[in-house]
């Protein structure tokens, strides 16, 4: 089934149990903020020095500007409107226009469960998500690519030759003949077609980087010229 | 680094020539031009043209100063001759300024045909993230959604790329060290947002922007906020 067929509510607290791969671990750097679609929702993901990625929805709760604006500091994310700072639990610790001030906790982010396995940074809308995902193994950050599309996986490895085994509803383990293994998952993203991520089995050398690299353009060129826009 | 002291010294005594760089603040060629000045500290007077709302790049007085009525053009300390195209303007100061040669390698032919390749491409990103910025910023007609097309074009052949140099350990377009083809490209990457033209899409851009901003004497220009 095409994703883009599923009926998504659009309260994201109702939809998708599943976590969602949103980008290969080395991607975010401690003390640095990323923007990322989920479906249509608009996602700020952030790692503080502690390591610990934090995705919140894009919004600031003050004036709503993309806390993917924002700046980190320690543990703490600022918005670049007006300052509001918020910690890693998502509360507003300080408002620079009242320094005196201790905000209320009512005031805070809309926060989404996040998890790091398989190479990959995962994120849950859902407030009760199943299980976090494991894969097992060490695994090398490839890269990720995004397609105008969104296909499924499904559509993403026919007629490709990959043995595959599922591992979540957005990722499986795939290996072409001889080949390094690799997670592939993909990242629905709505209008904004999709990302596929990959990682590779650690160990290996840069030459499986750049052939995985090389066969995932192939595969993208392919899937592009062959499914109408 | 710097090779000898003969050009260092050479270096110090240039750096203080009067070249005069006609220039606006959110122009991103002209930005081009001021990261390298920094890059390299030379001084140079900046002369600010009214480019928006004046449209002074198209009056008589400008056009004598650089018939293609556009910005930047660097004149030179004769006061007479004058380069225009960010790219010609960035050749010329590193060419004259910085004798390590690691900005534009004339010496490694090698790697300044690599250069001298993503100047050319940083025209292409250009054209258009600068046409679709133009468009949203400041009410330029164009074909909006072919200009964004044609920049998603170069920026997907800019992540291919970036992606490969990663896996190989470079940090940069053109080698080990950053060259000006990092400092051409730059600008109009990071301001494509302006146009419309969402980059979250492109995660090695990313990580380059943001290695790019770390540079020692980066300074940003407004609409540039990364760190
Ligand atoms: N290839 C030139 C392009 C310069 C350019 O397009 N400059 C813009 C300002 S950022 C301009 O002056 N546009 C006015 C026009 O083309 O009429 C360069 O790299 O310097
Ligand atoms: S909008 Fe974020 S602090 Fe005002």
């Amino acid at each position: 089934m095409n994703h883009t067929t599923k009926n998504i509510p659009t309260d994201p607290k109702n939809c998708l149990t599943d976590w969602v791969p949103v980008g290969l671990t080395n991607h975010i750097p401690r003390g640095a903020v990323v923007r990322a679609y989920i479906d249509q929702f608009d996602i700020a993901i952030w790692r503080g020095e502690d390591g610990f990625v934090r995705a919140w929805e894009n919004r600031c709760p003050h004036r709503g500007m993309r806390l993917s604006y924002g700046f980190v500091q320690g543990n703490r994310l600022t918005c670049l409107y007006h300052g509001w700072t918020f910690g890693g639990d998502g509360i507003c610790h300080l408002i620079p226009a009242h320094p005196d001030l201790t905000p209320p906790e009512t005031i805070h982010t809309h926060i989404y469960p996040t998890c790091e396995t398989g190479g990959l940074i995962w994120v849950a809308l859902a407030s009760m998500p199943a299980p976090a995902p494991v894969i097992k193994g060490a695994w090398t950050p490839c890269r990720s690519l995004h397609f105008v599309q969104q296909i499924t996986l499904a559509a993403l490895l026919a007629d490709s030759g990959l043995s595959s085994t599922p591992l979540t509803e957005y990722a499986v383990c795939a290996t072409r003949k001889n080949q390094t293994q690799a997670v592939l998952a993909i990242q629905p993203m709505g209008k904004h077609g999709m990302m596929v991520h990959c990682s590779i089995a650690s160990c290996d050398h840069e030459a499986a980087l750049h052939d995985t690299s090389r066969w995932l353009m192939t595969r993208r060129a392919k899937i592009e010229d062959t499914v109408p826009e | 680094m710097i090779s000898s002291n003969a050009p260092c010294l050479v270096l110090v005594a240039q750096k203080w020539s009067d070249m005069k760089l006609y220039d606006y603040v959110l122009s991103g060629n002209c930005y081009k031009v001021r990261l390298l000045l920094h890059f390299l500290d030379i001084k140079c007077t900046l002369e600010p043209v009214d480019f928006y709302p004046g449209r002074a790049h198209k009056s008589p007085s400008f056009r004598r100063i650089n018939p293609l009525e556009q910005l930047p053009v660097l004149e030179l300390d004769d006061g007479k001759t004058r380069i225009c195209d960010s790219q010609a303007i960035l050749i010329y100061l590193a060419h004259k300024f910085d004798p390590s040669r690691h900005w534009f390698p004339v010496n490694e032919p090698e790697k300044l045909g690599c250069v001298v390749q993503w100047l050319t491409f940083a025209n292409c990103i250009t054209a258009a993230s600068s046409r679709a910025r133009l468009h949203d910023m400041l009410g330029y007609t164009c074909d909006i959604t072919a200009a964004r097309a044609h920049a998603h074009r170069a920026f997907r052949h800019l992540e291919d790329h970036l992606c490969h140099q990663e896996f190989n350990g470079i940090n940069w377009l053109a080698g080990a060290q950053p060259t000006l083809a990092d400092v051409a490209c730059f600008p109009y990457t990071c301001l494509a947002g302006d146009g419309g033209i969402d980059i979250f899409i492109y995660p090695a851009i990313q990580r380059w922007l943001r290695r790019f901003a770390t540079l020692p004497r980066f300074h940003p220009m407004p609409g540039i906020n990364i760190r």
